[in-house]
């Protein structure tokens, strides 16, 4: 571990000024929870860490008119604990409740879980110089690679670790960012890039860029909303495949359908084409199976993760099939 | 006089580990004490050509830095020198160092410039056989050159005999049993003596290892086995504390070396991955006539406990059901893989779990249930059909393969027929609906019953009027002390909590085998028994001379000896006029008329997830026979454990190697899934009424058995739920869904 100098700016500005100075030598620290783990690791090193625990306004969860916005640095603890939030966009809450462990979520910010680095096992070692940290080699490719991508990869074939991403893609959340210039907002989808636009990093946010907050629109009429996810161990642990799902049905016919793959690809993987399958369709005309085939098509599978496009056709079905109230 | 046994006394290190105040290896500091950290290979077979240290050695605070090319010469197990200039794993030790704190130790070995020239490597077990290999080892990759064979009657004409003939292959990963408490060991010298705080199972063995590596003699060297944060049979076996101990010598200060949480994954011991082929011959009436197995087993860089590991994997195959015709090939291959070792039932486990899938084959070919089956079939008291051949007059092996032999005692039968009463096996399962699929499983399993090396155990009425036992075994965190504490108060005829012991430190007890096989109840007690009542006649006569009565008139209380009038000595006065006592009994654990085994069935409701794939075990019924049971809750922790750490075997944990580089993948508690506390049903253990004539106190071996039967039992369960095969171990989430593809593809074409 190399040794580094902890730096608490007070304002986002003070923050946003000593990221740019620093540029490329400085980490945010917010719950530290996955940052600590890659200093040890040895997969990063820098020179400064931020900390960003004594910025005024990010601990909150804020109403306004048609949106609830979640300060970056709120735990995911206090989401799972936030009924308002339960009631209305329960997928949401599913996604956090199933990270990791109840010491992690205690720690762990929904700033520091969307912008959480990968999981892969040849990102993590030191003993790999893989693509990710600027080698020329994807490991996994021959290599181990249970957990890696079926769609869209692009040399790297990393998955997106992130629940409450694919949740929050799901729910057309849009996310606030500090940075040159102040502050903009973008939707969440467009914070996540692959690795075909740059394989260093999975974020679009560039130096001196913070993430403030995430906002979530309001359900619209009769809207629902779901977050499934497969792992190994009940606790603690990354999703082999999760789906997030956000349906609205008006006079039995889904007006507005988002179905949203985790742990299958880069980013948090949106289907367009199963969410325009179940466009204007009269919900109970809706065939879940073929929804969830159509959710993975193009899957390219590797030698260890064909399991995972069946995987991610029955949990789509599956989803479908709870929101939709269908048999089966 | 049975007050001490069949009785679940508090665990003697119960207030020690609660408060805190239990020490570790890791816990203990020394005036002066350096941080030793290790140099790892990170190629999976090279030649060290050249190993430069000046970077690192002119470095403040680096105290000691120890390669190949200047480590004394000596040898920890015939294949595992001090330091090699070879490596066989990435992973393996290639040189250390010792500095005032873990940063300066950890910034030295970076400064450490080795010079490797690769050679070739083979990670596969079966590659690694294959004739143009790359050795691992000088001589070749198959362990002494042959496979071990071992058969009784003929296997030959027993499948001639046969109407119907199973035969499958499956395999099994290599497992760590991710202890708690990674390895660590402290190392000082004063002059020419050595101390070695260390966790670990044998304080004698280690101190005998030490001091044949280091050449220092015998009586210079001790080790204090301070409390153990588990072991499942393996903790020594490495280079940690030999290495610790030169550093030391070299620095001229204490040394500690603790491994990290990655340096135990992939530099400690692991389960050995294993391929077995089962071949089962049955009549159609369900007798069984033939029985072969082989197994490849891949014992990693290193042999460690590999032969004798190997041989387990064939006990079951050998002698689970009564059969004339029976046969085991064992394979153990070296490969550049981390080392493989002893792991809690050593290769039974594997063995068990591919020929208890194929008992259920058979079963259900010949239209039978699978308790059924099992009752037509398995061995009974009487022992395997043939001709004895061990001499009459020696002590029987625990997993011979002769017949003509009955065992000591074999409550089997009764474990079968309450488990399954207690499972309910013939009731209907619960309903559920899809993608919930339900289903039953069950497995028996046969293992050695305890009797060890030789033992040695002393009680002593001390001059202050103390009653100690001193035993030099190590409490792996099994709760051994407590259960030969027991034996000791019983066979002295005091209560346990009177007595005071001393355990695990090599100068302060006698010698002792480690704490493995499933032997210390059993040997260690046997030795502990037979000096606590040498001691009790001691002290009874001691009680005559100062009461004047005869022996037969006198008793022992908690307080000293009394005679049936009521008059009475007490211990201190006893120990006054006879200047202390000492009782020393040494026995050669086991029996030339018996084989003592231990035995049991285990019975498994699990609930498969079509969708995910997911295996989620719910119920589960462990029936053992281990003898009498000394302790009750000890006993059924023990069985808990193992059944728990199983599952995590069964259902989830594998060690995963890079096949390219060497590399181990996983070696964290994220990738390498142990089970969550969420991940375990209730289980329910249930002993069967036996009291074994050759045990102490009638007990029998139980420290390993609960691990044998959990993987076929849940195979077993799964092929009930959902009708596909588990073949490969773990059964993940990613396998279960390729089964149920293959399934359908299968029902579709």
């Amino acid at each position: 571990m190399t040794p580094f100098e902890i730096l608490t700016p007070s304002t986002l500005q003070e923050a946003h000024s000593i990221l740019v100075e620093k540029s490329g030598n400085a980490s945010i620290f917010a719950g530290g929870t996955d940052m600590l783990g890659e200093i040890k690791q040895g997969t990063s090193s820098p020179g400064f860490i931020v900390n960003m625990g004594n910025l005024e306004g990010l601990r909150g969860i804020e109403e306004r008119k048609g949106e609830t916005a979640f300060g970056s640095m709120v735990t995911l603890s206090r989401i799972a604990r936030d009924s308002d939030t339960a009631a209305r966009s329960p997928g949401f809450v599913q996604a956090v409740e199933s990270v990791a462990t109840p010491q992690i979520r205690n720690a762990g910010t929904l700033g520091g879980n969307l912008c959480q680095r990968p999981r892969c096992w040849y990102y993590r070692s030191a003993a790999f110089d893989c693509l990710k940290k600027g080698g020329d080699t994807c490991f996994a490719v021959d290599g181990g690679n249970k957990y890696h991508a079926i769609l869209g990869a692009d040399r790297c074939h990393i998955v997106h670790p992130s629940d409450t991403a694919v949740a929050l893609m799901a729910l057309d959340a849009q996310v606030e960012i500090f940075g040159e210039g102040g502050l903009r907002r973008i939707p969440v989808a467009e914070l996540f890039v692959g690795p075909g636009e740059d394989v260093l990093s999975e974020t679009s946010l560039g130096v001196g860029d913070i993430l403030t907050r995430v906002a979530i629109p309001h359900p619209g009429h009769g809207a629902g909303s779901i977050y499934l996810k497969a792992k190994e161990r009940q606790a603690y642990d990354f999703a082999l495949v999760s789906v997030g799902g956000y349906m609205e049905v008006v006079d039995g016919v889904v007006e507005e359908a988002r179905i949203v793959l985790g742990g299958v690809a880069p980013v948090p993987y949106f289907s367009l084409a199963a969410s325009d399958a179940l466009h204007g369709v009269v919900a109970g005309h809706v065939d879940p199976t073929a929804i969830g085939k159509l959710a993975v098509e193009g899957a390219i599978p590797m030698s260890d993760n064909g399991y995972k496009v069946r995987l991610a056709s029955n949990l789509v079905a599956r989803a479908v099939r709870t929101l939709l109230d269908l048999p089966g | 006089m049975t007050t001490n046994i069949e009785k679940s006394v508090p665990r003697r290190d119960l207030p020690a580990k609660l408060t805190g105040e239990a020490k570790y290896a890791a816990d203990i500091q020394l005036p002066g004490m350096l941080v030793g950290k290790i140099l790892r290979s990170p190629h999976p077979h090279a030649k060290i050509v050249s190993v430069d240290t000046s970077r690192a050695e002119s470095m403040n605070g680096v105290y000691a830095v120890v390669t190949p090319f200047d480590v004394p010469k000596g040898n920890i197990a015939p294949d595992l020198p001090i330091l090699d200039t070879e490596v066989r794993f990435v992973g393996d030790e290639v040189a250390a160092v010792a500095a005032e704190d873990e940063d300066i130790a950890q910034e030295a070995l970076s400064r450490i410039a080795v010079e490797y020239e690769a050679l070739p490597f083979v990670t596969d077990m079966e590659k690694a056989l294959e004739p143009d290999a790359p050795p691992v080892h000088e001589g070749g990759n198959l362990v002494g050159g042959d496979p071990i064979t071992l058969e009784r009657g003929n296997v030959s004409e027993g499948f001639a005999e046969a109407d119907v003939i199973l035969e499958d292959t499956f395999r099994t990963p290599s497992h760590s049993g991710a202890a708690l408490e990674p390895r660590a060991a402290v190392a000082s010298w004063e002059g020419y003596a050595l101390t070695v705080w260390k966790s670990t199972r044998g304080a004698h063995a280690d101190r005998l290892m030490l001091s044949i590596a280091l050449g220092v003699d015998l009586e210079n060297v001790r080790v204090i086995g301070v409390n153990m944060g588990a072991g499942y049979g393996n903790k020594d076996e490495t280079r940690l504390s030999v290495l610790a101990a030169i550093l030391a010598r070299r620095a001229g200060r204490p040394v500690k070396i603790e491994a990290t949480r990655e340096e135990e994954f992939v530099a400690g011991r692991h389960r050995h991955a294993t391929i077995t082929t089962v071949k089962m011959g049955v009549k159609n009436d369900g007798t069984v006539t033939a029985v072969h197995a082989t197994t490849i087993m891949d014992t990693g860089a290193y042999l460690s406990s590999g032969p004798g590991v190997v041989r387990r994997a064939g006990q079951g195959a050998l002698y689970l059901y009564r059969c004339p015709n029976v046969r085991y090939d064992g394979h153990l291959t070296y490969t550049n893989t981390p080392s493989g070792g002893s792991y809690r039932a050593l290769g039974a486990p594997q063995g068990h779990f591919a020929l208890e899938i194929i008992a259920d084959r058979a079963a259900e070919a010949v239209g039978m249930g699978p308790v059924e089956f099992r009752l037509k079939n398995h061995v009974g008291p009487e022992g395997q059909p043939g001709e004895r051949i061990t001499p009459r007059n020696e002590i029987m092996d625990t997993q011979p393969v002769e017949g003509g032999v009955p065992f000591s005692s074999n409550g089997l039968r009764e474990c079968i027929e309450k488990g399954a009463e207690a499972f309910g096996w013939d009731e209907e399962l619960p309903q559920t609906d899809d993608p919930i699929w339900r289903g039953k499983g069950m497995a028996i399993f046969i293992y050695r019953g305890g009797a060890g090396g030789r033992s040695i155990a002393r009680m002593c009425l001390e001059r202050d009027g103390v009653l100690r036992l001193e035993s030099g075994v190590m409490d792996v965190g099994e709760g051994s002390y407590t259960v030969l504490t027991q034996i000791a108060a019983e066979a002295l005829g005091i209560d346990y909590g009177v007595l005071q012991t001393t355990f695990g430190d090599s100068a302060t007890t006698p010698d002792s085998p480690i704490t493995a096989g499933s032997t210390v109840t059993f040997s260690a007690g046997l030795a502990v028994e037979k000096a606590g009542a040498g001691l009790r006649q001691k002290i009874l006569a001691a009680g005559s001379d100062a009461l004047g009565h005869p022996i037969s008139e006198l008793d022992l209380n908690d307080g000293g000896v009394i005679h049936t009038s009521g008059s009475s000595v007490s211990f201190a006065e006893l120990a006054s006029h006879t200047g202390g006592l000492v009782e020393e009994a040494s026995v050669s654990p086991g029996s030339t008329d018996y084989i003592v085994n231990s035995f049991g069935a285990h019975f498994a409701e699990v609930e498969v997830n079509t969708d995910t794939g997911q295996v989620r075990v719910v119920r589960y019924v462990a029936a053992h026979d281990s003898g009498r049971i000394l302790n009750p809750m000890l006993a059924v922790n023990q069985v808990e454990g193992g059944v728990s750490q199983m599952l995590g075997f069964t259902l989830s944990e594998e060690m995963l190697t890079d096949h390219n580089s060497g590399a181990t993948l996983n070696a964290n508690f994220l990738e390498h899934k142990s089970p969550t506390i969420l991940e375990y049903p209730d289980i329910q253990v249930i002993f069967a009424d036996v009291v074994d004539p050759v045990g102490p106190y009638g007990a029998k071996a139980l420290g390993e058995p609960p691990s044998i039967g959990v993987a076929p039992a849940v195979a077993n369960a799964i092929r009930d739920a959902v009708g596909i095969e588990v073949r490969d171990l773990p059964a993940t989430p990613d396998r279960i869904l390729d089964l149920l593809a293959e399934k359908e593809e299968a029902e579709d074409s």
